[in-house]
Order: C-alpha cells, then structure tokens, then sequence
C-alpha cells in the first residue's frame, strides 16, 4: 500500500502530468458545440462519438510517458531489485493514474454529457461506463508505452490504438442501449468482465517487457 | 533447408493448378446467380484471402506461443516472415470486398463489424511490422512481436463472430461444419478449390519469405556461407 | 561457511558477440570484491547480472540473501522535479534513524525543500548514495560509485564501507577510482 502512496505523491507533484490531459479534455468538450452549429437534438445525438473519442485520445495522452520518466531516472531499474512483484507496482501506477485522471474525466464527461443531451438519467448512466472504460483505455496504453519505451513512444501507443476500436464499437452500442432501455446492465458486466481479465494480465505482461528493457 | 527446396516446386505447380482450375470453373463455367448476377464470381477471390489473412493472423499466434514458451528461434523468423504476407492478404480481402460490395449494396464501404475488424486487423499486421523493424532485429524485438501478436489475437474471435453478435450487412457464414450448406453445391466446388489453391500459392509465399528471412538473420553462421 | 553470491562460469553474448566468459568467484560475507576491466569490457553488465536486472547466457549464479540488494548504479533514481524531502520520502528513508547524521555530514541539512534540478552534479549523487548510508541490505552493489565526489566524500564512503564489511556484509564494487580498501580482485 506503500507503494501507492509513493505513487500519488509522485504524480499529484507533477501536475503537467495530469492537469494537462484534464484540461485537454474540457477544450475538446467545450470546442465540439462550437464547430457543430445545429439544433438541440442533433447535438446530443453525436454528442456520444466525440465522448468516446476525446476520452481515448485523452488517456493516450495521459499515459504517453507512465514510464518513460521512470526508465530514464532509474527508479524503474530499483523497483525491478525489490523483492515485492514488478506487476503489482505497474499495477497500482496505472491505478493511480486512472484515479487522478481517469475519475475526473468521466466525471467531466457526465456532466457535459447532462448538460447536453438533457437527461440526468442519462448522465449518470454513463459515469459507470466512463470509469470502466477509461481504467481499460489506460491499461492498454499503458502496454502500448512499455513495448517502445527505449524508441519513443509514440510508435508503441499507436500499434495498440487498434486494439481498442472494438471496444468503441461496444460503447457505440451501449449508448443505443441506453436510449431504448435495453440491456444496460448487461453491457456494464461486460465491460467489467473485460476489465477484470485485462487488469491481471496487463501488468504481468508489462513487467515482463520491462525486464526485457532492463537487460 | 534441402528438402524444403526439393518439395516446393511440386507444391508451387500443384496449387497453381488447383487456383487457376478452380478460376476458370468459377468464372466461366457456373451459372449466373439468382439474385446478384455476374457479379458475385469474385467471391473465388474474395473468400480464400480473407480466410487466409485470419489463417495467417492464427499461425503468427501460435508461432509466438511457441517462440515465448520454448524459445525456438525459428518459429519468430516465421512470424516475421508471415507478417508482410498476412498484411497484402488481407488488403486483397478489403478491396476485393469493397469492389463486391459496389454492384450488390450499392456502396464501396460501410462501417459494420466485420469489414472494420477486417481493416483493425490490416492495421495490427502493420503496426507488427514497424514495431519490429524500429529495434535493430535483436532479440528484445523478437519478444515484443511475439507478444504484440498474442494480445492482438482477441482481435481474431471478433471478427468471426461479429457477423453473429451484431446484425450487420455482412451475410453470415454460408458454409459451416454441422448444417447443409447455404450455397448452391455448383458454386461451392469451386469454391472448395480456389480455397484450396490459394492456400497453397501462399503457402509457397510463406515458405520463399521465410527462407530469406533464415538467411537474413543467420548470416554470421558458417551453414549460411556455404549455402548462398 | 555459505556465501552470498556464488557464480560458475558466467559468459554474456550480446549481438551475437561475446562480451567476457568464464567468471566465477564467490563473495564471502564480510568480504569485498573489486571488479576491475577496461571501458566496455562488461562490468556493469557484471554488476548488474548479480542484482538479477541481466541474466547471463551462460553459467550458473547463486545469490543467497534475506535482505533485499542494494544496488547504485550509473543512473541516481531521484525524481528531478521533486525536492530532496519528497525523494527520500520515496525512498522510504524519511525516518530513518541516521538520516540527519548523513544529511548534515553532506551539507544537504537546509537544502531540503530544494529541488533536485537545481543542486549540481555531486549533490545529487551525494542523495542517491543516501540509499547506500541508510541501507538494510546483506549484499551491496555499487557501479562507479565515486564518480562526481569530492575527496573528502570519498573518505566518508570508504569508512562507511569498511564498517559495512566489520558487520558483516558483502560488497561488490567496480571503481576506477582506487579505493584505500581491502578487497579481493576479479579482472574482465
């Protein structure tokens, strides 16, 4: 648990680290009615694309140097040393990021989102959906960083970003859900399903490409 | 090495045969669909190379599990060597689909599940590509592609069964291992063929591939002076 | 009696070249060994084989510790847009028993809400080596260590060593600098 404290000090300090992806996302969302001149009701229909798209381009953002700073310091190097599991540490770094810069974008989200199209019910059902899918957004980028972290690493984040696009085909389909009353529920278990399995996996097979950076 | 060589005339010829025989029966010798006339003999085309590019995109995962656990270090020369291949495989399948698609929907391209897991999966083959050709071809490159192609495999699920799970435009599988099959048996012997066929000439792609790709990276071992 | 690293053989080939072969030792504790080799001829690699970072292609390595290692390398491991407060904090040497000691020893007692950015080369080196000072370890790793220290800080480190070997630790050290210090050789 330590470690996570470590990590929030880290990143809470560092506030280019995440007041800039914060920021970023409020421009996009503020910017979009101002391009799109049109009544009410096409608004909030296209209103969901540019979501789900600022979020992904947001949390791209947001973990394009998760590790980069701490390879290049060497507290990657001292983190792999320690006894505790190499995973748990890229697991709950991730974690952190998400809670300082995930959490308010989806909070951010819903609101623009009830702002927009009207409807608080629909507002707060997409927070849950928000918060699930920035955490996996994150992770998979966050895998993205690590495969090209002596390269720059631009190229590892844009060789991931396809992996994505099905879940933003899921989302798609979520909010159609959501306006004919279907099956919400069932999407939401779904999305966390892929989050359960994805939060095992990701940081094992993170830690073991770091190690092989390491070598 | 050898006895590859001494086999892959036959098969080169062989499938040859099989595509151009099964072409030639589709194009010209089978009746005119009910519905969608002339148009629909690309499927000889279209069918084998999106079955392949899938095929492929299954043997690179496979390949890598087996590169990851036992650390064979053939078995990554053949996923790099596969990865280029898979690549224009599936571009073939894009097109080939896109230029169905014009007579039959009316349009080149649409956004449903399918034909954009189809194209996610172009773009994974390329990204595999520069990925491995940003490291300098050491070993560090070899786990990375290995792994790259194991996580991308869940892309593979979800292009068979996005004709299922989503209702798309896409018309689903017409031939499938338990029921009687969808499509006229007149049609479905060519298709059988040209299946077969273009497996094959890909096959002799992938083996042609990988031969240099074995040569490229071993090029410092004495078996490689004596060979070339 | 059990040593604390054992190593039979040990070769590494990078690029399909090889860097050195055959090393073996064996590291006692309270023992010291001095990796010695020209640039570029493998002892970082060496060093670093022995913290488990690098794993060799040949050769057999046994390390027996209860303790975590205690590994400085070339790179700090300081965050640079931090103060030295928030870093030992991350260190988790906050509240260590001698960390006034060491940090009035270096003259970094007042510094401490200054960030790490604005202190020279041999003060930050000075923070990274605290993790040496304030160490729990059995087995001690040490990559140039001296490098960015003026004389006097060099005398402090090699007294602290030899204490570190009197309580019965292991050190292994590779330094261009020659260190007034008991140690075994091993050349690459």
């Amino acid at each position: 648990m330590e470690v996570i404290k470590f990590e929030f000090l880290k990143l809470l300090k560092k506030s280019r680290g995440w007041l800039g992806p914060i920021l970023v996302f409020v421009l996009i969302m503020i910017a979009y009615p101002l391009t799109v001149e049109v009544s009410d009701i096409e608004l909030s229909q296209s209103f969901f694309s540019i979501l789900w798209i600022a979020a992904l381009l947001v949390t791209m953002l947001a973990t394009e140097d998760i590790f980069l700073e701490d390879f290049n310091d060497g507290v990657l190097e001292q983190y792999a040393i320690l006894q505790k599991s190499l995973s748990f540490i890229i697991g709950s770094k991730v974690f952190v990021y998400w809670l300082v810069i995930g959490v308010p974008i989806s909070i951010i989200g819903s609101i623009f989102c009830i702002g927009t199209t009207n409807q608080s019910a629909l507002g707060y059902q997409i927070l849950p959906i928000l918060l699930v899918s920035t955490y996996i957004f994150m992770n998979v980028f966050s895998f993205g960083n690590a495969l090209s972290l002596t390269k720059g690493s631009v190229l590892g984040t844009l060789v991931t970003l396809p992996l994505l696009l099905p879940l933003l085909i899921i989302l798609g389909k979520v909010v159609i859900a959501i306006n004919f009353d279907l099956n919400y529920l069932g999407f939401l278990f779904l999305l966390l399903g892929i989050l359960s399995i994805i939060i095992i996996i990701i940081p094992m097979i993170i830690s073991y490409i770091i190690r092989a950076h390491l070598e | 090495m050898f006895q590859v060589n001494r086999a892959y005339p036959y098969i080169f010829y062989l499938s040859l045969i099989t595509y151009l025989f099964s072409i030639f029966w589709g194009l010209f010798v089978t009746p005119e669909d009910f519905v969608q006339g002339n148009s629909y003999r690309i499927i000889y085309l279209h069918v084998p190379a999106s079955f392949i590019s899938q095929s492929l995109y299954l043997a690179m995962a496979i390949a890598s599990a087996v590169y990851l656990i036992w650390k064979v270090k053939l078995s990554v020369y053949l996923v790099r060597s596969i990865a280029p291949i898979g690549a224009v495989t599936t571009f073939i399948a894009l097109t080939s689909g896109s230029i169905w698609g014009i007579p039959t929907w009316g349009t080149w391209w649409v956004w449903d599940a399918r034909i954009v897991s189809t194209l996610i999966l172009f773009i994974m083959y390329l990204g595999l590509i520069s990925l491995h050709d940003s490291f300098n071809n050491n070993e560090k490159a070899d786990k990375f592609l290995s792994i790259l192609v194991l996580v991308g495999s869940v892309n593979i699920p979800i292009i068979k069964m996005s004709v299922e799970w989503w209702s798309t435009l896409h018309q689903p599988a017409s031939i499938t291992l338990s029921e009687k099959p969808a499509i006229d048996l007149v049609m479905l012997y060519p298709l059988f063929g040209s299946i077969i066929g273009f497996t094959g000439l890909i096959a002799c792609l992938v083996i042609l591939s990988s031969k240099l790709q074995i040569i490229k990276r071993e090029k410092n071992k004495s078996w490689v002076k004596d060979y070339v | 009696m059990n040593p604390l690293v054992k190593a039979q053989n040990l070769s590494y080939k990078i690029n399909d070249k090889k860097l050195f072969q055959g090393i073996s030792f064996e590291l006692l504790k309270g023992k010291a060994l001095h990796i010695q080799g020209e640039n570029g001829s493998g002892k970082t690699t060496l060093l670093r084989m022995v913290c488990g970072l690098t794993k060799p292609s040949k050769g057999n390595l046994i390390i027996k510790t209860d303790k975590e290692v205690c590994f400085i390398g070339h790179k700090n491991a300081i965050k640079q847009y931090l103060n030295i407060e928030d870093n030992l904090a991350l260190m988790n040497l906050n509240n260590h028993q001698d960390l006034q000691k060491y940090l009035s020893i270096f003259n970094l007692e007042k510094s401490l809400d200054i960030n790490i950015a604005n202190l020279s080369f041999g003060q930050q080196k000075k923070i990274s080596l605290l993790r040496l000072f304030l160490n729990s370890s059995d087995l001690i790793i040490l990559d140039e260590p001296c490098v960015g220290l003026d004389t006097n800080s060099q005398e402090i480190l090699v007294d602290f060593l030899k204490k570190e070997l009197a309580n019965g630790k292991g050190i292994i050290y590779s330094s261009h600098i020659l260190l007034d210090f008991d140690a075994d050789s091993l050349g690459i």
